[in-house]
C-alpha cells in the first residue's frame, strides 16, 4: 500500500500519495506491470487512472442488451469530455482502458518481425528478438488466459502449450477450414483471451458473440486484474486523476513527482511522488505527457533529449474481401471466432518485401434480408422471406482479411496541438500518422500480392471473389512514439522500457513498438510490459 | 476490425428484443428466455413515451411481415417491436467506433414521427379509400405505403434510424434473431449465450428438441 497521503505544507491543499511505484494508465498494460511487481516484490504501488469504475461484471448483461438493441455503448462515460485528439486514438479512460472494449485477439508478432532490417534489409531491428521476448509472451498469455490452438511451429513458435485448449471452431468455420485445406495455406484457429476452462476464478465462454462487452466474465479485460490486487491489498488504485505532468528532481535528471487533478476536487491538486514511475498509458497518451512535461532542462520535453518522443508511429494498414462459396453455412453460431494463418508473416526468403497474415470469418454480407430486389422492386413480408433464402440456400460469403505491416516515418508523429486543449487548459495530442518511402514504394506490390492470394483461396473453394476493399488506411493497433532501442540517438526508452534521459522513468507496451506488425498488438504490448517489470524489480523492495 | 465490428452492430440492432418472439418456436421460448437472464429492456429515465396507435401499427405490420408467422406470430412481433421502441433512448452515446477519437450519439426520438405518420396513412386512407387501414385490403395498404418507403434503398438497415414506421417495423423483425431462424429454418439462436460444446454441430432444424 502506498504510505499515507498528507497535505503538503506551505502551499495551497495540496495532496500528496507516496509509494515505491507509480504507475500512470489503469489499462492492460497497467494491470500487467501491478500483478507482475505485486507477486514478486514488496513494492507499495499506486496506479492512477484519469477515469473512473465502469460497469460491474453484474451489470454488463443489462448493457449489452441496450448494445444490441439499439448500439449503445456498452460502457458509458467511459471517457473524459474534452480529453481527446486528433487523429486515429482510442478515447477510453477508464479503469481497464481501451481494453474493456476489446475482442480478446492475442495473436504473437513473429521472429521476422523483430528483425525487418537484417532479413529483409527495411525499416528496423527490435534491440529484442522473438527469443528474448518469447517468455513474456508465454507469461502474459498465462496471466490473462488465452485459449488457442498450436500452429505448424515454423509459423507459431511456442516454448510450451498455450495455457488453455482452443475455442471450438463453429459449424460454418469447420466447412471453411475443410476448404482452406485444398490449399497450401494453413489455417489454425485464432487465438483468443477467452476462457475454456475456468481461469482465475473466471468463467468458462458462452459464446454470447458479443466480445466488446462479454457478460460472462470468460474474456479478460483488466479490471479483473485490478480488483484482485485490490482485494489483496497490494495496490492503491486512484481513480478519476489525471496526471497533467511529471517534475524532476532539483538538480536531476530523476522524476520527482506526477501531478494531478483529481476531477473530483479539482481544487485540490494531488502529487504523486515515487522512487520508479512507469507511464502505462497507451500509444497517445505516453507520448503526450512527456511532451506536456516540458521544462527548462527538457524545453522539448522529458525523455526527448534527442527528440524522438512522439516520432515513429506505427500501426498496420489491410486489405480485406468478401468470397462468395458454395456451400450453406449458418452465420450467427459463433461470430466472434475466426480461421488465421500466419504463414505469410514468416515468409522466407522474399526477391521483394511484403509479409501478412489472413484471417477468415462467416459473413452476411450478400445474405442479409433487403427490401428491395435487385431491380429496385419494393418487396413485401413473404418476399422478403423468398428472397433472403433465395441467397442463402445455398451459397455463403467468407470474409478475408490480411493485416500487412506499415514501416514507419521518422515523422509519422505525435505532437502537442496547439489549436486543441482540454477543460483545463492542456493541449491535446495530434497524430500525423505517415508511411515511410519504402512502405509507400511496396504498396502496389502488396496489394497485387495479398489480392492474389485471396482469389487463389476463393478458387480453390469453387467459389469467386465478390469483392476487394480498396486497402484501409486505418492505423490499427498502433504504437510507437517512444520506440526502444540500443541508440538513444534513434530511441527513447531501452529494452526494457526504461527512459534513456530519466533512470526511474519507465515507458510500457505499445509506445516502445519499433514496428506494428502484421497481428494484433495487444498481447506483444503485454509481453513488453513485462520485461520492463523484470527490469524494475532489481531496484525495488523485494517481497 | 473496424469493418466487422461496425456491421455486427448494425446486423444485430434490434434482436435482443425480439429473444420473446418466438412465432415459429415457441417450445424454445421458455428456454431462451431462461438462458438470457432476463435482458429486458428499459428506459434509465421515468419518461412514458407516447404509444404509437396500436390498430394502424397492426395493419401496417399485415403489410410489411411476412403471413407465414401466422396471426399470433405477427402479434408478437409487433409487441417486441412496441417494447423496443418504447425502452429506446434518444440521442444515447453510441458504442465506440474504433480508433475514431470522437464520441457518437444515436439520434433524437423518431416515435412522435412514427406516431405522426400511423395517424397520417390513417387519415390518407380514410381519405382515399373511405375505411380505416385495418379495414383496407393488404394489397391497398401496400399501394399507400409504397410512396413513403420508395426512397429507402435496398437494406432494411438498423430500426431506429428507419424514415419511416413500417420501414422500422420490418427492420426489426427481420434483423431479428428469429427471422434468420426462420429463413434457414435452423436453430441458430444468434447471440443467445449458450456453452461452447456443440458449437461445432449443424444447428438443428426448427421444431427440434433444443
Amino acid at each position: 500500500m502506498s504510505r499515507a497521503a498528507s497535505p503538503a505544507v506551505g502551499r495551497a491543499a495540496r495532496r500528496v500519495v507516496e509509494s515505491d511505484v507509480c504507475i500512470i494508465g489503469g489499462g492492460i498494460t497497467a494491470a500487467m506491470v501491478a500483478e507482475r511487481l505485486a507477486e514478486r516484490t514488496g513494492a507499495s504501488i499506486t496506479v492512477v487512472e484519469a477515469g473512473g469504475r465502469t460497469v460491474a461484471l453484474g451489470e454488463r448483461s443489462d448493457t449489452r442488451a441496450r448494445m444490441l438493441a439499439y448500439g449503445e455503448n456498452p460502457w458509458p462515460n467511459d471517457h473524459i469530455r474534452g480529453q481527446t485528439g486528433t487523429g486515429a486514438m482510442y478515447n477510453s479512460m477508464v479503469v481497464g482502458g481501451a481494453a474493456m472494449h476489446w475482442g480478446g485477439a492475442v495473436p504473437r508478432f513473429s521472429p521476422e518481425d523483430f528483425r525487418l532490417r537484417s532479413l529483409y534489409g527495411v525499416a528496423s531491428d527490435w534491440p529484442i528478438s522473438f527469443d528474448d521476448i518469447e517468455p513474456y509472451y508465454q507469461e502474459a498469455e498465462e496471466r490473462i488466459g488465452v485459449a488457442g490452438e498450436q500452429g505448424p511451429p515454423e509459423y507459431d513458435p511456442r516454448s510450451k502449450p498455450y495455457p488453455m485448449p482452443p475455442l471450438p471452431l463453429s459449424y460454418s468455420l469447420e466447412r471453411m477450414r475443410e476448404w482452406t485445406e485444398r490449399t497450401d495455406i494453413p489455417f489454425w484457429t485464432q487465438p483468443w483471451a477467452r476462457n475454456t476452462e475456468p481461469w482465475q476464478g473466471r468463467n468458462v465462454c458462452r459464446r454470447c458473440d458479443t466480445c466488446f462487452v462479454c457478460p460472462t466474465g470468460a474474456k479478460y479485460t483488466p479490471d479483473f486484474s485490478f480488483d484482485r490486487l485490490l482485494a489483496g491489498g497490494r495496490i492503491d488504485l486512484v481513480t478519476r486523476t489525471l496526471v497533467r505532468r511529471l517534475r524532476l528532481e532539483p538538480g536531476s535528471d530523476r522524476i520527482a513527482m506526477a501531478e494531478a487533478i483529481d476531477r473530483d476536487a479539482p481544487d485540490e491538486p494531488v502529487e504523486f511522488r515515487a522512487g520508479t514511475f512507469v507511464i502505462a498509458s497507451g500509444h497517445a497518451w505516453s507520448s503526450h505527457l512527456l511532451l506536456l512535461s516540458a521544462n527548462p532542462r527538457f524545453p522539448n520535453g522529458l525523455a526527448n533529449r534527442t527528440g524522438n518522443v512522439g516520432r515513429y508511429m506505427t500501426a498496420h494498414w489491410y486489405l480485406a474481401g468478401f468470397i462468395d462459396l458454395p456451400m450453406r453455412l449458418y452465420p450467427g453460431m459463433f461470430v466472434y471466432n475466426s480461421l488465421l494463418s500466419r504463414r505469410f508473416a514468416s515468409p522466407g526468403p522474399l526477391d521483394r518485401y511484403v509479409r501478412h497474415d489472413l484471417r477468415l470469418w462467416e459473413s452476411t454480407v450478400g445474405r442479409a434480408p433487403k427490401i428491395m430486389d435487385d431491380d429496385g422492386k419494393l418487396l413485401w413480408g413473404d418476399e422478403i422471406m423468398a428472397d433472403w433464402r433465395a441467397r442463402t440456400e445455398s451459397e455463403s460469403t467468407a470474409r478475408i482479411r490480411a493485416y500487412y505491416d506499415l514501416l514507419p516515418d521518422r515523422d509519422s508523429r505525435l505532437t502537442l496541438d496547439p489549436a486543441r486543449a482540454n477543460e483545463l487548459g492542456d493541449p491535446m495530442p495530434r497524430i500525423d500518422y505517415r508511411p515511410a518511402q519504402e512502405s509507400v514504394d511496396l504498396q502496389e506490390h502488396t496489394i497485387e500480392t495479398i489480392s492474389g492470394r485471396f482469389k487463389e483461396l476463393a478458387r480453390a473453394a469453387g467459389g469467386s471473389m465478390r469483392s476487394i476493399g480498396q486497402p484501409s488506411e486505418l492505423w490499427e493497433h498502433p504504437g510507437g512514439g517512444c520506440r526502444m532501442g540500443d541508440d538513444p540517438a534513434t530511441s527513447v526508452v531501452d529494452r526494457w522500457g526504461r527512459t534513456h534521459d530519466h533512470e526511474n522513468l519507465f515507458v510500457v507496451g505499445a509506445p516502445t513498438i519499433v514496428s506494428g506488425g502484421c497481428a494484433n498488438g495487444t498481447l506483444t504490448f503485454c509481453a513488453l510490459s513485462l520485461m520492463s517489470a523484470e527490469e524494475m524489480e532489481n531496484e525495488l523492495p523485494s517481497a | 476490425m473496424a469493418e466487422s465490428r461496425r456491421t455486427f452492430l448494425k446486423q444485430s440492432a434490434a434482436t435482443v428484443a425480439a429473444v420473446s418472439l418466438t412465432g415459429c418456436a415457441p417450445e424454445a421460448a421458455g428456454a431462451r428466455a431462461a438462458e438470457t437472464g432476463g435482458d429486458a429492456l428499459s428506459r434509465a429515465d421515468d419518461a412514458t413515451p407516447v404509444p404509437l396507435p396500436a390498430e394502424t401499427l397492426r395493419a401496417v405490420a399485415e403489410a410489411v411481415l411476412p403471413d407465414e408467422l401466422g396471426e399470433d406470430g405477427r402479434e408478437r412481433a409487433v409487441r417486441a417491436f412496441e417494447r423496443w421502441s418504447e425502452a429506446l433512448e434518444p440521442v444515447a452515446e453510441l458504442s465506440h467506433a474504433y480508433l475514431v477519437p470522437e464520441i457518437r450519439y444515436s439520434g433524437p426520438d423518431p416515435r412522435p414521427g412514427w406516431v405522426a405518420q400511423l395517424d397520417g396513412i390513417e387519415k390518407e386512407c380514410e381519405s382515399r379509400h373511405g375505411v380505416s387501414l385495418s379495414d383496407l385490403g393488404v394489397s391497398g395498404r401496400r399501394e399507400l405505403l409504397v410512396r413513403p418507403l420508395a426512397d429507402t434503398g435496398p437494406d432494411l438497415g438498423a430500426p431506429e434510424n428507419a424514415d419511416h414506421v413500417a420501414l422500422a417495423l420490418a427492420a426489426h423483425f427481420f434483423g431479428s434473431a428469429i427471422a434468420m431462424d426462420i429463413c434457414y429454418g435452423r436453430s441458430i439462436r444468434r447471440e443467445l449465450c449458450r456453452s461452447i460444446e456443440g458449437a461445432e454441430d449443424e444447428p438443428a432444424p426448427l421444431g427440434a428438441a433444443p
